[in-house]
């Protein structure tokens, strides 16, 4: 299209050429006379006509020449020219008539009537441009109409559109003899640029009122002209600008092209079609009747290109959840801030205006008090762990503590007795049965039950250990028919409670006895009377837990010589064990008058709750194994020490209880409420209810066995061996202790294991400081490399990881599953 | 005196009450009085949502006049969107080089006609995998590695698909997704998220005319009685690329018009596109200068503020 837009630009100049060879003529033939003439009369026109007058340099000269330089009438002439052809050229601007070169130098050379011949122009003369204009005209009375239906540029269609006629077009030509040029032309020159008319305003003077109104349209919608023209015509810019207008909005898809097509003068709704069908499009155009056919087309493809205002108001909806209106913003926070002048802040070091009131009222204490309380920052910045934790204290009073004088109820309240007991001896002695024979007796375990056990014990081919099956609960320890862990029971005679502690006699288990026997008043050591047991008892377990119990710090023994109905209830046996016994306590450490011996027989239950039967036992006028047991006195305990308990059993009691742990109090008392710490971890922790001898209650003194049921600490803390010790003054943890021990075995500086109850750590042995007398206590030998069996050394003992220890425990050192020595940490 | 025990029904039956349509609401389908090229009008506006990182609200413009009726039809559509992150991943989370974008569509119990419950249903389901699609097209994930941004939209009211007031589908499906699309994209530039161009959406259907088929952009489907096809896409204008697409119905059978054919129909959903774009991005413009001059503001205020008594 560009080319032929070239081409047509082409035929043009060789118009121009055509009256330019005129003009240049005329030029020569003009004197500088005349043209001096010219140029003053000019202006004197000028003046006489006015500034505003719309009228070119060349139509004054015209004037002037046709009438031999008469100002008057060349003013007259003017004037009357401008009224005749207002309604014709009050469309076209002035640079649109600058931009026709031809017609004004035409008119010079012909006959002065040509004063019409503005007039006559589009008849007479169809020179390039009136046509051109007439059908510019034509198509843009037809667009207009399309674009009728709600464009917003519908005032292009204001525009007096001249009513095309194609009889006087073709007046001077013969019917279907069209001169070859004329046809060109008018196949061409529609796509030719309008050059400035219908107001364009690109070059200087006075607008039209549509000029104006395109102007203002421009100017508003400036940005999205986006056209650019390159052509050399500056008038090209405007009529692209308003060509792009015309088609509705600016199809954006259109600028990789645009660079080619804005150049171009494209028909609205067109598009780019062949040559052939211009002529054919104008035409209809021309008959300004759009066909539905084309208005479908021409909408088809408008609806490619987007209505360019599309931008809402926000419903009311919209505004209140928006708040679109920045103005109401804007008002509403001055208001705030002055409200913040108003209002004075709390400065808040001082005393509330509720402290005031208060402080009036009680002048004396409130004030001091109050403001330490109103101060934790104060607090925090002087000594802020101890802030903290007086915070955490105090923050959490889940369980209200009665702060019961524990002492004072403990006195009030008369008892029975209560006594813990471990039984101890070989493995086989007899223990379990013993015990389960005296719980049986006792009426502690009812028939039903033990002909249960009896029934299934006999399944299993065991009927003897009917009666150990009352305290070996296990499954593995029935098969295996020894006990592994402590079993704890209870009975209770007229005189005393009872709690009955059965320790493993087998070696492997030694640990076990030693945990029971940490918490016993004192020992029932149980030996199998039954020739070669005993004897072999004394070499095993029966002296190791004698040993043990003594280190422990158990001073009262009772040995009950079991199984006397295997022996048929021998004196002669019984008092052979009974010496060899004694000798052995007595240098174990016993007193002899804590040394009692009992004969009796747990499978047959003889001398156990009665007297036995068996003729034979006659000879036997001594107490029974229950009344020896009664005759126990109730050992003492520092009921106002600080609290100490070892813990012997971590479970989940119940709903209510998540966290429970058993053990036997130490040292001290506890009571409901109160907050304890547990050792090795630190850990505090609320004591939310007690059980003693499984009855909640809400104290419990040392000596006891307890089921406390914690809160406010997290399980991981919590495990067996840990110490429960008062928050005030805590066990503390220790890497290292010196102890005064009683050797069992060879001591040298050597890896060991330490027990105490529950807990057992390893360490070793850093050093042996001094070998003892054991009577005196005096040192008799510095550093001793080895110490032989029996002797009392003091050691050093490193643990691998911290544990709670403290000086009045006794401790046991064992080795490689043998107890190497026992004794006291100092 | 059977079962004491339970609360029973009545003994007879019951039919439940019909209500008869009144005449009003009958004939309530509105006619297209937009020119073919002409898009609903878009409210749009960013930062509504304080506590998400991005966010924008999103309404078409309600028809002028709507009679209160039994059954109330609306073509309108409120949509809001928040957007929130990029945050780290979760520690649970593997190990993730790029953003990783989730995207949600919900709509509010009383969005539609028909109120629905808070479980998610398939239609959420499906728009908000199709959001996500587009929003994965735009954004610049390697930009944030090891982490995450949601965007979650609500729809706080959905185009009505028929004058029964059923559920979304067909054209108020694809117009909720163009929504969808638009504010989401409004609201990932509020968050500053770093994106490839301004995404956006829109929507061109082929109704059948008086002579014959022809284009029209942003179809309500209450305007139009039947609509032949009908095709959503993602746009990315200033690149010319397409990051979603989504069409529905026939173009290939619809006469001897070579002018709409399936590329036509694509064209106008692009033109709709670009429509949509200008208003995302004027909307842009003014937040952010208006966000420049609260900027300058607050300066003076936050002196006033922070000046305490401690």
């Amino acid at each position: 299209m560009s080319n032929r837009r070239v081409k047509s630009l082409a035929i043009d100049e060789d118009d121009y050429d055509d009256f330019e060879d005129y003009d240049d003529d005329d030029d020569e033939d003009l004197s500088p006379e005349d043209k001096e003439q010219l140029r003053q009369g000019t202006i004197k026109v000028r003046e006489a006509l006015g500034s505003a007058f719309p009228s070119t340099d060349k139509e004054i000269h015209e004037s002037l020449w046709h009438y031999y330089y008469d100002v008057g009438k060349t003013v007259t002439y003017l004037k009357s020219t401008a009224s005749n052809t207002e309604a014709f050229i009050h469309l076209l601007t002035q640079s649109g008539q600058h931009k026709s070169p031809g017609t004004p130098a035409k008119t010079k050379k012909e006959e002065p009537t040509s004063k019409l011949s503005t007039s006559y122009c589009p008849t007479a003369l169809p020179r390039t441009y009136q046509t051109d204009r007439g059908g510019h005209d034509g198509l843009q009375a037809t667009i207009s109409h399309k674009n009728a239906d709600g464009d917003q540029e519908f005032t292009s269609s204001t525009i007096p559109s001249i009513q095309f006629s194609a009889a006087e077009f073709f007046k001077d030509c013969p019917w279907l003899r069209i001169p070859e040029n004329r046809k060109a032309e008018i196949l061409i020159e529609p796509l030719y640029p309008r050059l400035g008319l219908l107001g364009g305003a690109s070059t200087g003077g006075k607008m039209s009122k549509l000029a104006a109104l395109a102007a203002k349209r421009r100017q508003k919608e400036g940005e999205r002209s986006e056209s650019t023209a390159t052509s050399s015509a500056e008038s090209q810019d405007g009529y692209t600008a308003r060509l792009n207008k015309l088609r509705i909005s600016v199809d954006n898809r259109a600028k990789p092209v645009a660079g080619r097509e804005a150049d171009t003068p494209r028909k609205t709704g067109v598009g780019v079609r062949p040559d052939s069908e211009v002529t054919e499009q104008l035409n209809e155009q021309h008959r300004s009747e759009p066909s539905s056919d084309v208005g479908t087309v021409v909408s088809s493809d408008l609806s490619i290109s987007v209505e360019p205002c599309i931008r809402g108001r926000p419903s009311p909806f919209a505004s209140i959840m928006t708040s679109h209106d920045a103005d109401i913003r804007l008002s509403a926070s001055p208001d705030l801030l002055a409200l913040g002048e108003i209002a004075k802040s709390f400065d808040f070091t001082e005393p509330s205006p509720d402290d005031v009131v208060r402080g009036a009222q009680n002048p004396k204490a409130a004030t001091p008090a109050k403001a330490k309380a109103k101060e934790p920052a104060k607090a925090k910045s002087t000594g802020l762990a101890q802030g903290v934790q007086q915070l955490s204290v105090q923050e959490t009073p889940k369980v209200k503590s009665k702060n019961i004088d524990v002492l004072a109820e403990y006195k009030k309240v008369k008892r029975k007795k209560a006594a813990n007991f471990v039984v101890i001896g070989h493995v086989d002695a007899g223990k379990s049965t013993l015990m389960g024979r005296l719980l049986f007796d006792l009426k502690a375990v009812d028939e039903r039950t033990m002909d249960k056990y009896r029934k299934e014990a006999e399944r299993i081919g065991k009927g003897s250990f009917a009666f150990a099956w009352v305290l070996d609960q296990g499954t593995e320890e029935r098969e295996r028919g020894v006990t592994i862990d402590i079993a704890t029971n209870k009975f209770e005679t007229d005189k005393t409670n009872f709690t009955i502690l059965d320790a493993p006699g087998h070696r492997d288990f030694v640990p076990n006895m030693i945990a029971g026997a940490s918490q016993a008043d004192f020992a029932v050591l149980v030996i199998d009377a039954s020739t070669g047991n005993f004897e072999s008892g004394l070499k095993g377990q029966t002296k190791e837990h004698a040993l043990l119990v003594r280190s422990i710090g158990v001073q009262r023994i009772i040995v009950a010589v079991n199984k006397m109905d295997a022996v048929d209830w021998s004196q002669g046996r019984f008092e052979e064990i009974s010496q060899q016994m004694s000798a052995f306590l007595t240098s174990a450490g016993f007193q002899s008058k804590n040394v009692t011996f009992v004969p009796c027989s747990g499978l047959e239950g003889g001398n156990i709750l009665e007297k036995p039967s068996n003729p034979k036992a006659s000879w036997y006028a001594g107490p029974t194994l229950v009344e020896e047991l009664d005759q126990s006195e109730p050992s003492t305990y520092a009921l106002d020490k600080p609290l100490r308990m070892t813990i012997n059993d971590v479970f989940r009691g119940s709903m209510q209880n998540p966290l429970s742990v058993s053990g036997r109090i130490e040292a001290g008392n506890v009571q409901v409420g109160e907050h304890v710490v547990v050792m090795p971890s630190g850990e505090r922790a609320q004591i939310r209810s007690l059980e003693v001898d499984d009855e909640p209650q809400d104290w419990a003194v040392a000596g006891q066995n307890v089921v406390i049921n914690l809160t406010d600490i997290d399980p991981i803390h919590l495990k067996t061996g840990d110490v429960l010790c008062s928050g005030v003054s805590p066990i503390l943890n220790v890497r290292e202790f010196k102890a005064k021990v009683l050797a069992f075995d060879h001591i040298t500086p050597m890896n060991i294991e330490v027990h105490k109850g529950r807990l057992h750590v390893p360490g070793r042995i850093g050093q042996l400081i001094g070998l003892l007398d054991k009577s005196t206590g005096t040192i008799l030998k510095k550093k001793p490399k080895i110490v032989q069996p029996g002797s009392v050394v003091r050691v050093v003992v490193q643990l691998d990881q911290p544990v709670p220890l403290e000086a009045p425990s006794r401790v046991i050192l064992r080795a490689n599953g043998e107890t190497v020595a026992a004794g006291l940490l100092e | 005196m059977s079962d004491r025990r339970r609360l029973n029904g009545p003994a007879g039956t019951t039919s439940p009450p019909v209500f008869a349509l009144s005449k009003s609401s009958t004939k309530s389908s509105q006619k297209r009085t937009r020119k073919p090229n002409e898009l609903r009008k878009i409210f749009l506006q960013t930062g509504v949502v304080p506590s998400a990182t991005g966010s924008a609200y999103l309404e078409l413009e309600s028809p002028p006049e709507s009679k209160p009726g039994l059954l109330n039809t609306s073509s309108t559509l409120k949509l809001s969107c928040s957007v929130h992150g990029p945050k780290p991943l979760p520690r649970t989370a593997s190990f993730s080089p790029n953003l990783q974008l989730s995207a949600s569509v919900k709509f509010a119990p009383f969005a539609t006609c028909v109120r629905q419950g808070y479980i998610r249903d398939s239609t959420e389901r499906d728009i908000g995998m199709h959001l996500e699609t587009a929003l994965k097209g735009v954004v610049i994930p390697d930009r944030w590695p090891k982490s995450a941004i949601e965007i979650a939209v609500t729809v706080l009211e959905g185009e009505d698909d028929q004058v029964d007031g059923d559920r979304i589908g067909g054209v108020g499906l694809f117009n909720l997704l163009a929504g969808c699309i638009n504010v989401s994209m409004a609201a990932l530039a509020d968050a500053r998220v770093d994106c490839l161009d301004l995404l956006a959406a829109g929507v061109g259907a082929v109704v059948p005319g008086p002579g014959k088929p022809f284009r029209v952009l942003d179809p309500a489907s209450i305007e139009h009685d039947l609509i032949l096809a009908s095709c959503l896409v993602g746009y990315l204008p200033s690149r010319d690329e397409i990051v979603e697409i989504w069409s529905n119905g026939s173009v290939s059978n619809l006469g001897r018009d070579e002018d709409i054919g399936f590329d036509g129909l694509v064209d106008s959903a692009v033109a709709a596109a670009r429509g949509s774009q200008t208003v995302i991005k004027e909307v842009l413009i003014e937040s952010l200068t208006r966000t420049e001059v609260g900027a300058e503001k607050l300066p003076n205020d936050g002196m006033n503020d922070v000046d305490m008594n401690t």
